[in-house]
This record gives C-alpha cells, structure tokens and sequence, in this order.
C-alpha cells in the first residue's frame, strides 16, 4: 500500500472516531444541532459523487432530499399525538382539518382532495421506505430520460434545477395533503421496536453519526471499484467510453441514483432531527448551497466534500450568535466562494491531495537518495480521490 | 468461416448531400485492409457508420455474419469493433495505466464492474499493453500531459487491451514525425493477425510499408480495390485525384 | 381571450426584457451569470434612490440605471467571469457568489449599517416605486382597455430588442460579437480583440438587466432577494429557445409568457409557472440544442 492510500485510510478513520468523540464535548442541545450539520455533511458527499466523479453538477439536489424528507415526515406527523386527537379514532393531521370541507368526513381516506395517500403512511416503516424508494425512483427516471438522450453538462443542471423548482410549486399548491408553504410540523418522535428516538439525545445522534460513517464508507468502497472508474472515464470521454462497449447513460444514471438515495436518506435524518419538512428544502438556493459546501470541500472528494459542509456550518453556527454578523456572514460566503471557484477549483480536497503528493514526492527523494532528486521527469500527477 | 467485416450497399445521406454511396466490401479475417481516398471522399463517415455513430439511410454492417447495422455504439462495440478516432480521443484526467485499466474492464453494465482491481492476468496484461506502447515511464501520468504522439499510441494501447476482433483505424500516423511514424506501424504490425484491420491512411510510405489491400473511396463511391501497384498504376485512381502525378 | 394574450404579452415582454441580457453573454461568451438577476435588482434601487436622493422622474432613471448596471457588469467582468472562459459551469458557480455578495451590500447599505449609517432606500426593507401619472390607468387600442403600465413595458422590451438586434446585426462590434459566438479562437485569430468585446458584451447585457430592473420596480415591490427567480426564468427562456440565437430567445419568452397567461386563466399562477418549467424540461429532454438553435451536422 503506498503512501497517498495510507493517508486516505488514516483521514477517513481518524474522522469516523471524531465523529464518535463529538458528544464528550457537548450536551443535548450541541449535539441535536452537531447532528444536523452532520446531515450536511452526507448532502455534501452526495453532490461530489456525481459532480466530481460523473461530471454531473446536480443544481436540484434539494428534490431528493425534500422527497426523503416529506416522505418520513408523513409517517411521523401521523404519529404526532395532535393527529391523534382530532376526534376521530385514526390519526388526522391537523391541517387536513382546517383544510376540509365543513361536511367532509374525519377519515384520512376522504377528508381532503388527495388525503388518502396518506393511508400507508401510518405505518411508520412504510414512510422510512418510500424515503428512499421514492427518490430513488425519481432519480431513476430522470436519469434514464437525461442521459438516454444524452444530455450532459450544464443542460443536466438546468433540467435538475427546473425539476426541483418545479416539484417545489407542486408541493406549494398541494395544500390540502401538504399543508403547502407551512410544511409539516409538529411531528411525533421515530420508535423502534418501542424505543422513542428524542431528537435531543446521545441516541439520536449516534443514529446519525452510524448513518454517515456507513455512507462514507460506503462511498468510498464504491469510488474504488471499477465501476466508478469507468464513470470517470465516461465523464473525459463519453464517446470513446461508448466505443470501448459501455453502456454510458447505465452508468450515469447508477450514480445519480445513488447520490439521491443518499440525499433522500440525508432528508429522512434530517426530519428525525430538525422536526419538520417544509418546501424550503426544495428552494433554489439551498441546493445551490449544497453545491457551495461540495465546492469548499473539494468537488471530486467525498470527505473533503462532507468536510466542507460541516466545516461552513460549524462556522456560520458560531457567527451567527451575533445577531449583526448572520447578513455579514452571507456576504462571506459569497465572497469565499468566489474565491475558491477562482484560486481553489479543487477545494480544501484539492489542497489535501497536493499536500500528499509533496510528502510522497519528498518521501521518494530521500529513498533514492539526492541524486535521483534532480533528475525526476515525471511531473506531478493530480489525481484525484 | 464468413469475413470479418462485410458491408453491404451501404449509403449515408445528410439531406441532399450523399456521403457515402453504395458502398460495398468485404474484409477476411486477420487481412488488414487500407482505405484510401481524397479529403470527402467519405472514408471517416464509412467508419462512423460501422461503428454506430452515425445511421445508415441504408445497406447493412456485417461483423462475422451477424447484422450489426445501426446498433448503439457500445452494443456494436460489445459485438467485437473497436474504433480509434482521427482527433486522438483517451481520458484526459485519468492516468496513462488508468486509461488502458479501463478498456481492460469487461462488461457494457455497471453491475458487473462493481467489484475492486483487476485480476491477475488482465493487470499483467495492461503492464504488457503500457510496455508495448512505449509508455511505461509516464503510466502514472494524465493523460492529458501527454504529447501528441503519446497520445495516438495511448489511444492504439486503448484498442490493444479492448481487444475487439476487427480494428477501425483513423489516420493513426496524423500528425506524427517519422520516428513516431515508425513506431506506430510497429504497434500496428503487433495487432496484426489475430485482429482484422481497417485502416484510413494517407502517409504512402506507410501504406506501402502494412497494407495488403488497399480500397480506394471517392465521393462516396469506392472506385478501385487491390494490391498496392494495382492502386498506384491504376487510370481511375489517377483520375480522382485530380490528375497530378498519382498518389506517391 | 384577448385580454388573456394580452398579459400573455406583457408577462411574455417582461421574460424578454430579463433573457435578452442573458441570452447575449451566455451565447456569446459561455458565461452563465447567476449574477444577472442582481443586475435587474440593482436597476430597480437605482430607480428608487434616483427618485428619493435626486428627486428624478421615472424616465430618467432608465439611462442611469443601465449605464450604472453596465458599470458594474465591466467590474465584475474585469475581476472574475474573465479568468473563467471556458470553464461554464464554474461562471455559474462564480457568479452565484456575486450574486449573493450583491444582495448582501445593497441589504447591509454597503456595510454602513454596521456603524450605524443608514441610507434611505436601502437595507433589507421593501421599497417601493410610483410610476408617474402618464403610465397609470388603462389606454384604449383597438376597442379594448389595456392597462398603460403593461403597454408600455411592451413598447420598451420592444425597443431593447430592436437596439439590441441593430447592435449585433448592424454594427460592426455586433459582427465581432457574433464571430466570437460562432468561434471564439477563430475570432481572435483574425484579429478581433476578443477580451475587449467580451467585456463590452458582458457590460451591454448587465445594463439591459439594469433596464429590466427599472421596469420592474414599477409593478413589483423592490427587495434585495428580488433576482433570484428572475434570472433562473429568464435562463430557462435562453435554453429553451436555443443558446446564441436571439430569435430563439424572442420565441421562447413569447411562447413561455403566453402559456403562463393560459394556463393562469385555467387554475392558478403556482401550477402556471409550474407548467412552463415542465415545459422547459421538455424542451431541453427533446431538443438539447432549444428550439431555434443553429443547425448542425
């Protein structure tokens, strides 16, 4: 194993255990918000698989995490002890209520236009899967749609970012089933197998901490195989990947499907955790700053990416306690971004990798002696993780 | 044992405009075919055409007796063609070793490539394959930083390790200087045999030096097929282009 | 029905007035400038601060505010988007930054609101803008009344479009911008300053953002954030109607207007303007290339 794996390797764990170290250093109030940027984190790692490794910038990453986050949020909202008293003997949210016809019944199946979609929901395992299945489903579809007709670059971010805006609104009109611009609120706790997870609570941050150590390594796992390396190469050269018998849009379209499953996953904790899903989640800019975290973090490195989002968060977390600075602090951003697209394509990653490029160039130096120092044709190989 | 290559009345037309014109040939098995003809004469659109990137209006495209007109381009090259273009094409951001792991890796889904490295025998083959090309000094380099001569011999290692059984050529020797030439014809000479061969190419010294038979394309149409001194002495070939000194 | 095309027009001229900008510096120099939308932003508070601090009409802020918005069009041009050609989806990104770094200076008046300086007709507030007296009310045109204010953003979006196609098709700076949208390194091949008419190109498209801004202030309420939806409609109208071709972009916004119009008449305007996103999806997943773009073996 040389050099730049070992470092990779030591990154990666030495992140996992701080992950795990977090709440020694805080209480349940630090770690609900901790698991939060956490969140972030996954939405960061989600954007730099198809951004850094397909060459897909995802403009609408919100959809899949809005998706996730509605989904789960249903089934908890049925949990909530307000749409268990509604004077019916089955949960009714509350909305629905203030939504319904005077004359309608109390009955998830009637009360409102579309309410009887949310029958399966009641059961809580129901909306966990359609988390996941239903981002899933929508990425697949698009995916295969976009690149079948082999849409690629920017036209794929503006088709994403149309989609998003557009299920946004459709959400936004949907009133009697979403409760619209309010979002759904007021949800009851997650329970497995009895056990109530309290968003404020050692529980539910482990939770997610598991969650992202699995994702990242996951991901990880999965930008080593073949596949992945194929997809880069399809990112260079479609054509020539065509040519060499791949079939090019499967691959596109495998990991944008995994990038949203993960997104729609990162939503799904992000409801356990924030208590709400609202259509905020699917607003332009949000999945724009998703874009920002992955690009500070380094666009083609997954934990650099995650690192990032964390990173920005813990920051503006800390700026924001005063209260003058939260407009100044988005003027920062902005500036920060600039300048990273300018001086820093490659991100806090890129950084990172040059730095163990130079170790493992001065390592090499020392093992062949000064001799072989002056006398190295090679030029630096960038390549990233 | 059916041919290698076979073409059948095959005809292209971007509007009015008819690109290649009825153009029928066949290729044996293991021969290395040359194609010849002026700028236009339609040779690269006949090679976009067996290789599935462009339709065909009409005809059919044989490879070993299975019709493979108008396929996807990955199908086709699944089916045994593979195809290096007349722009030098590899991944630019992937390194020189990369480049040649992923024409290694089998498969057209992506299910069958979720797996880690390459076995034994295929990672000793792309060892072989970075020898064979002259490029083992640089395989850890992008693709990118290579020269252009580098870059044509990475896109023949590239069809080397896809190891499909017919070889489009698109002026594989474009651009090069004599040196680099002399390689190239090398590398060529390495896939002969066990490969079939269809090489576009203009430089003659190189045509002399691999072609067997040389088919000659103009306008669309293909006016003369034969051994190298049946081409060069032959009236319509002179003709064609434009009556000067012939081809030399 | 007539009405109905009516503010399909009108809603169809403000699209226009929005993509007319973008549809030039995107065709012509690959720049996606997210930043657009701030530009119109920053035409509309030129409106409302020419109003408050110089006591100008209406009209007159029309010129200031383009040539102020052309200003910093060269600025940013100068600064960022030049070390960015050819890197298109990195102008986006860029360009998202200035736009927040815009928003943010007009909502913290430049920074002076931290020392406690306030300036009338800034900061987060809303603003909002009179039109004078000529515009308000109805004008009658062929036996129906049209409310004046819509007439005349036609008339202006009318006007833009003709200065800008004399400009591209009349002039030669225009034959050097349009040789760049065909081919930039042939351009500069044949002895156009490339750079300069980039930078000319990127400030033109800014003022006539800075235009929209003005026309806009006088129907919408005036607030920082107001670019952002913006500059994403008047992006899709460009990609719909094809990249580098101004007919195209004419086309679309009309077409993309008109559907709003419609489909408003027949439910309401969330699932109106949802409607023209799925259209533009549509659009782009049929034909990448827009409606009306250059054809191309």
């Amino acid at each position: 194993m040389d050099l730049k794996r070992k470092l990779q390797l030591a990154a990666y764990a030495l992140f996992i255990l701080s992950l795990f170290a977090v709440p020694l250093f805080t209480d349940d109030f630090g770690l609900n918000r901790a698991s939060k940027y956490l969140v972030y984190g996954m939405l960061g790692l989600s954007i730099a698989l198809t951004w850094g490794y397909a060459g897909v910038l995802n403009l609408g990453q919100g959809l899949f995490f809005g998706l996730g986050a509605y989904m789960m949020a249903m089934s908890l909202k049925l949990m909530s002890p307000t749409s268990l008293a509604q004077g019916s003997d089955k949960p009714i949210p509350d909305f629905m209520l203030w939504n319904a016809e005077p004359d309608a019944p109390i009955e998830l199946c009637c009360i409102t236009p579309g309410s009887y979609l949310w029958i399966p929901f009641q059961d809580q395992w129901f909306g966990v899967a359609m988390g996941i299945v239903v981002p899933v489903v929508v990425a697949g579809l698009l995916g295969a749609l976009v690149f079948k007709n082999r849409i690629s670059g920017v036209f794929v971010s503006i088709i994403t970012l149309a989609l998003v805006l557009l299920v946004r609104l459709i959400v936004i009109d949907a009133q009697p089933v979403t409760n619209g611009f309010n979002g759904l609120t007021d949800l009851g706790f997650f329970t497995v197998f009895g056990y109530e997870f309290d968003p404020y609570s050692r529980e539910m941050y482990y939770l997610v901490a598991v969650s992202l150590a699995f994702v990242l390594v996951a991901g990880r796992l999965l930008a080593d195989t073949r596949a992945s390396l194929i997809l880069q190469a399809i990112r260079d050269d479609q054509q020539r990947a065509r040519h060499l018998g791949f079939d090019v849009p499967l691959y596109q379209t495998f990991f944008f499907v995994v990038s949203a499953a993960i997104a729609g996953y990162a939503g799904m904790l992000f409801v356990l955790v924030s208590e709400f899903a609202s259509p905020t989640f699917m607003d332009l800019s949000f999945s724009v700053t998703m874009v920002v975290w992955a690009a500070v973090g380094g666009r083609s490195s997954l934990l650099g990416a995650c690192i990032g989002a964390i990173l920005i968060n813990v920051i503006e977390s800390q700026v924001s306690e005063t209260e003058a600075l939260v407009d100044a602090w988005k003027a920062i951003i902005g500036l920060i971004f600039v300048l990273v697209v300018l001086f820093l394509p490659r991100g806090l990653g890129g950084l990172a990798h040059d730095f163990v490029d130079w170790l493992a160039r001065r390592d090499r130096e020392k093992a062949h002696g000064l001799a072989a120092s002056s006398s190295s044709p090679e030029r630096e190989v960038k390549q990233d993780v | 044992m059916s041919d290698a290559l076979t073409l059948d009345r095959l005809t292209v037309k971007f509007g009015a405009f008819v690109a290649v014109d009825d153009v029928t040939m066949s290729i044996a098995d293991g021969e290395l075919r040359v194609l010849l003809g002026a700028n236009g004469a339609g040779k690269t659109t006949l090679m976009d055409m067996i290789s599935g990137r462009v339709p065909c209006t009409q005809g059919h495209v044989r490879v070993f007796g299975r019709d493979i007109t108008n396929w996807q381009e990955h199908k086709i090259a699944a089916a045994g063609v593979g195809r290096k273009f007349q722009i030098p094409s590899v991944f630019r951001n992937l390194t020189v070793k990369q480049n040649i792991e992923v024409a290694r890796c089998h498969g057209q889904s992506v299910f069958k490539n979720l797996r880690f490295g390459m076995s034994p025998s295929d990672s000793d083959r792309v060892a072989e394959i970075v020898e064979l090309i002259g490029l083992a000094a640089v395989q850890s380099l992008v693709a990118a930083h290579l020269s252009h001569g580098q870059t044509q011999w990475l896109e023949l290692g590239i069809l080397v390790a896809q190891d499909p059984k017919v070889v489009l050529l698109d002026e594989p020797t474009a651009g090069m200087t004599h040196d680099e030439t002399y390689k190239t014809a090398e590398i060529i000479r390495r896939l002969r045999g066990n490969h079939t061969l269809l090489v576009i190419e203009h430089d003659m010294s190189f045509v002399r030096e691999i072609a067997e038979i040389i088919t000659v394309m103009h306008l669309g149409k293909v006016i003369a097929e034969g051994s190298v001194s049946d081409i060069e002495t032959n009236d319509e070939v002179r003709a064609a282009y434009l009556g000067s000194a012939g081809i030399s | 029905m007539a009405e109905v095309l009516f503010i399909g027009l009108s809603l169809s001229s403000i699209l226009l007035l929005i993509a007319l900008g973008l549809a030039i510096t995107y065709g012509a120099m690959g720049v996606i400038n997210m930043a657009h939308g701030d530009m119109v932003m920053i035409g509309a508070y030129v409106t409302v601060m020419s109003k408050i601090w110089l006591d100008l009409s209406f009209f007159a802020a029309i010129p200031i505010a383009f040539f102020v918005t052309a200003l910093i069009g060269l600025v940013i041009e100068r600064l960022v988007v030049r070390r960015l050609y050819g890197r298109l989806l990195d102008t986006l990104l860029a360009t998202w930054g200035i736009s927040i770094l815009l928003q943010q200076s007009i909502r913290l008046e430049f920074g002076l609101s931290f020392f406690g300086i306030n300036i009338e007709g800034l900061g987060p507030g809303l603003q909002n803008v009179s039109v004078p007296s000529v515009l308000q009310g109805t004008v009658h045109v062929a036996g129906t009344d049209l409310n004046a204010y819509r007439v005349f953003i036609i008339a202006v979006t009318a006007v833009l479009t003709l200065v800008t196609w004399a400009i591209l098709y009349r002039t030669s700076f225009g034959v050097q911008v349009r040789a760049i949208i065909r081919n930039p390194q042939m351009a500069a091949a044949c002895g156009i300053d490339v750079k300069r008419v980039n930078a000319l190109t990127f400030a033109f498209g800014s003022g006539l953002a800075g235009v929209a801004g003005v026309m806009m202030s006088g129907f919408k309420t005036v607030f920082p954030d107001m670019g952002s939806t913006l500059v994403v409609d008047g992006f899709l109208v460009v990609v719909a109607g094809g990249v580098g071709s101004i007919y195209g972009t004419i086309l679309a916004s009309g077409l993309l207007g008109e559907i709003n119009a419609l489909v408003a008449l027949f439910s309401n305007d969330i699932i109106a303007r949802a409607v023209v996103f799925a259209v533009v999806i549509a659009v782009i997943v049929l034909k990448p290339k827009g409606l009306f773009s250059f054809k191309g073996r």
